[in-house]
């Protein structure tokens, strides 16, 4: 693939637009809640967009499309199972005790609701995770170029992590979020072209139902056996691993993209962030699964005249990772090329400009403001989080270089991301509708819930990895191992978090108003449109969402 | 105002994909995409919401 002077055009006008961007936002910031929080100031449009887009990082445009390729349509649970129903529970349940507590971040909501050791453990896990995971997205950003436009590593590392640094320094919180917008925009509309000429090149649907096998193209009507199915998942381990506690764990309590949904005007819009958001998450698959099903379909002996493959590794296995920039280089012609280049370059930047500004949100207000320097001046921990901005994009470069050198430190960090946010929505379940949970419950059930992730990982194995307690419990696939792990811990945090909150002295209900469901006043809905009201709205998401899974069943 | 600055990028893109095809160095696709790009930028930049 080689790009011609048109496509290096169309990537120099989406750099121009987003330092652009940066340069616009700067001079409305005046204070640490403008840069970290954006003072709570962002239209109900844009919140939800970012919402989606914080989360439409490289690894789940990229995965996703590998993912289609390797196991089909059963890749659509990660939308319609494992995120759909999350979204609609955050916006309706949850949103109100982030949102009306004032809260600045998720950790600051432990802190309030239960103690300063839960807090300190939940805020740095999570600095930690995520400015790690930014620098393994700026890794694969530059891995990428190198392999499909010959770009040296180097330089796709300094300007694209360059450019991230440029309008987050300047614009914070707001900048990221207004350019998570334009990269929303560029990803779909860039990829979509895409898929309509490749699935009119496969014959349409039907003509891929007819040339795959039956399991890659039925949801769910081979899942009652692990074998029977590529993912080889059983469906109650997918329901309960990847629907309730992957999905709850992620999308309820990761501040990477409940952040998105606290900086909106008023309780109303925070709480439809969520739920307006899950209408285009909804829809993703046909960006991202259908082209990966689409790749599948070309490679079969009827297709073959088409002339596309994917490409192998050097085992001659399929490279599933490169499935979307072998599509784009073998349909996009020079000018919209750079328009697909374009957007991948975008999904990678938005996810790390997410995780950075996540990441100097959590350590200024909750480790910085926390544990080392309180009460100083507002211009002081604007300048902190300004600083940390800069600290934050260095350690990612740091991370990629290491992650260059350590092919398998990927792995390693997913593995220990698995471990500590596997059970954490029990700890945010029953702190929000238990008033009788303590902070020592929820400290100790964390801890119990990592430690039995990190055992259970140990004792089972699949496809070559864990097992290094003792081979006890084989398991068909990696996933199935994940989701087991997760479901795991969930149950250990649980159960400790009750029997140690039994055990010790709760906080009076006096300081847990706005914190817990029966302590809290309902909110009121003033609108009179139906749709504008978070129950109804979320009912109708709900139904087409089981309504999807029914048709693709 | 974001919408504004999203249809503009847009219609700078489209504006590059119509211009490539015209001056010769290229292709259905672009014409198709740049013309789509077009529309959704101007009406990113010029449909006003209710205030």
């Amino acid at each position: 693939m080689s790009l011609h002077f048109a496509d290096y055009l169309i990537i120099l006008v989406y750099f121009i637009f987003v330092i652009g961007v940066g340069f616009l936002i700067k001079k409305k910031i005046k204070s640490s809640n403008d840069f970290l929080t954006s003072s709570r100031s962002i239209p109900l449009w844009i919140t939800s967009l970012a919402f989606i887009s914080a989360n439409l990082g490289a690894q789940e445009v990229i995965g996703m499309v590998a993912s289609g390729a390797k196991y089909g349509i059963m890749t659509v649970h990660f939308y319609w199972v494992g995120a759909i129903f999350a979204m609609v529970f955050l916006g309706v349940f949850m949103m109100p005790f982030y949102y009306g507590s004032r809260a600045r971040s998720v950790p600051e909501y432990l802190s309030l609701r239960f103690d300063e050791k839960t807090r300190g453990l939940n805020a740095i896990s999570f600095a930690v995770m995520t400015v790690f995971s930014s620098g393994i997205s700026l890794y694969a950003l530059a891995k990428l170029m190198e392999t499909i436009l010959h770009w040296d590593f180097d330089i796709s590392i300094w300007v694209s992590a360059g450019i991230v640094m440029v309008y987050t320094f300047l614009g914070g919180l707001t900048s990221a979020v207004y350019n998570e917008v334009l990269q929303f925009f560029l990803i779909v509309l860039g990829l979509s072209p895409l898929v309509i000429i490749a699935l009119q090149d496969a014959g349409g649907w039907d003509n891929i139902r007819a040339l795959l096998k039956p399991e890659m193209t039925h949801a769910w009507k081979y899942m009652g056996n692990a074998n029977d199915n590529p993912m080889g998942l059983q469906f109650m381990s997918l329901i309960f691993g990847l629907g309730f506690v992957m999905s709850f764990g992620y999308w309820c309590t990761d501040f990477l993209v409940v952040q998105r949904a606290m900086i909106a005007r008023n309780m109303g819009d925070a709480q439809r962030t969520p739920i307006i958001a899950a209408i285009p998450k909804m829809m993703m698959p046909l960006i991202v699964v259908l082209p990966g099903i689409i790749a599948i379909t070309l490679m079969q002996p009827a297709l073959l005249s088409k002339g596309y493959h994917i490409p192998t590794t050097a085992n001659g296995e399929l490279d599933y990772t490169m499935t979307l920039p072998s599509l784009i280089a073998h349909y996009y012609p020079t000018g919209i090329l750079g328009v697909g280049i374009t957007a991948l370059i975008a999904s990678f930047m938005s996810g790390m400009a997410g995780n950075v500004t996540a990441f100097n949100s959590v350590f200024t207000f909750d480790i910085y403001q926390s544990y080392f320097v309180k009460n100083k001046s507002d211009r002081h921990y604007l300048f902190v989080g300004k600083a940390v901005t800069v600290v934050g994009i260095l350690i990612s470069i740091a991370t990629a270089y290491i992650a260059r050198g350590f092919n398998n430190i990927n792995d390693f960090l997913q593995l220990v991301f698995g471990f500590v946010n596997g059970p954490l929505f029990a700890t945010f379940l029953l702190g929000m509708f238990w008033k009788r949970t303590t902070g020592h419950g929820a400290f100790w059930g964390l801890v119990a819930g990592t430690a039995a992730a990190a055992v259970t990982h140990g004792l089972t194995i699949a496809e070559g990895k864990g097992g290094w307690i003792a081979e006890w419990y084989p398991i068909k696939s990696g996933m199935g191992q994940a989701f087991i792990v997760a479901g795991v811990s969930w149950v250990f945090n649980f159960f400790t978090t009750i029997v140690v909150s039994l055990f010790t002295k709760p906080k009076p209900d006096s300081e847990l108003k706005g914190l817990v469901y029966s302590l809290t006043e309902k909110p009121k809905y003033h609108e009179q449109k139906w749709y504008l009201r978070v129950v109804p709205l979320g009912l109708v998401l709900l139904a087409i969402t089981i309504l999807l899974n029914i048709i693709f069943f | 105002d974001l919408q504004f600055v999203i249809g503009l990028f847009f219609s700078v893109v489209s504006l590059i994909l119509l211009f490539n095809v015209m001056l010769g160095s290229n292709s259905k696709l672009n014409v198709y995409t740049g013309s789509g790009f077009l529309i959704f930028g101007l009406a990113m930049m010029l449909i006003r919401g209710k205030k």
